[in-house]
């Protein structure tokens, strides 16, 4: 909130200045309107744009931020799933991701341009749902990466011990065998059902 | 294509303008917290901002200065 404060601040600082140039552009005759100008024209603007994209960068990893879209609501519903088999219920309700970017701990892509790629994906939704023909369900493109678990499960203790596990590492690892449709680990959003299942909720 | 003072303040207030538009659009956007208020920043606010550096920019490049206004050698 701090820094979304500051933009907010520098944002007006810009307009205020802009204005002034708006309405009076004969004051840039001088050395002193000319700097003026510059810095309100070019300077903070320029800055603007790079403060307004990492404050919007930050937000879509949030939770609320994903789920605040209609077609995510029963992805978001699930995360309160009263049963322990749901992956992301089990996840979300232990805190074994951040519960404020709970979507984005497991669905981002954790490479170098993933970032980017995650927008891109995320603006192509919003193609779909506003200008285009969204599907009924939602599939990610090139299905979900065992990549995604491994990022925080690889390593772990009881991850690495877990004689199933040992036994198919690589295939884990080269993905040939998905975490999550193989029968281990297939319990995952079931948004279509969300709405009939008994929910959690925190202090009963 | 060059551009005397009158025109030099023209451009300016259409930079101006433009930024101001777009500063109240990126204003809009982060008061809004919602995926389509991402895409209203980058695919408007962003051009829109982006446009007016652009043209102030060019501005100082095609400005041309009144006769007898000479720099000092």
């Amino acid at each position: 909130m701090g820094l979304t404060a500051i933009l907010v601040a520098l944002i007006v600082l810009t307009i205020v200045l802009a204005a002034v140039l708006l309405v009076r552009p004969s004051i840039t005759a001088g050395a002193t309107g000319k700097a003026l100008a510059f810095v309100a024209l070019c300077v903070l603007p320029a800055l603007c744009i790079a403060g307004g994209l990492s404050t919007h960068m930050q937000r879509s990893e949030q939770t609320k931020f994903c789920i605040s879209c209609h077609a995510m609501e029963n992805y978001g519903k699930s995360l309160w799933l009263d049963d322990p088999s749901y992956i992301p219920a089990q996840h979300f309700q232990n805190h074994r991701v951040l519960a404020d970017m709970a979507c984005f701990s497991c669905h981002a892509d954790y490479t170098i341009y993933g970032p980017l790629k995650d927008k891109y994906q995320g603006v192509r939704r919003i193609y779909e749902q506003y200008l285009g023909t969204p599907s009924k369900t939602i599939h990610i493109r090139g299905g979900y990466k065992n990549g995604q678990c491994l990022h925080c499960h690889a390593g772990a203790r009881g991850f690495e011990e877990n004689p199933i596990h040992m036994a198919l590492m690589d295939s884990l690892k080269s993905n040939e065998m998905s975490c999550i449709s193989s029968g281990c680990h297939d319990m995952v959003h079931n948004a279509s059902e969300v709405d009939h299942l008994k929910m959690w909720s925190p202090g009963q | 294509m060059k551009i005397g003072t009158l025109g030099m303040e023209r451009v300016l207030r259409i930079a101006s303008a433009l930024i101001v538009v777009g500063l109240i659009i990126e204003i809009i956007s982060l008061a809004w917290f919602h995926p389509l208020a991402f895409a209203l920043f980058a695919f408007v606010g962003i051009i829109v901002i982006g446009l007016g550096i652009l043209i102030y920019l060019a501005s100082l490049i095609l400005v041309v200065s009144p006769p007898g206004e000479h720099r000092a050698e």
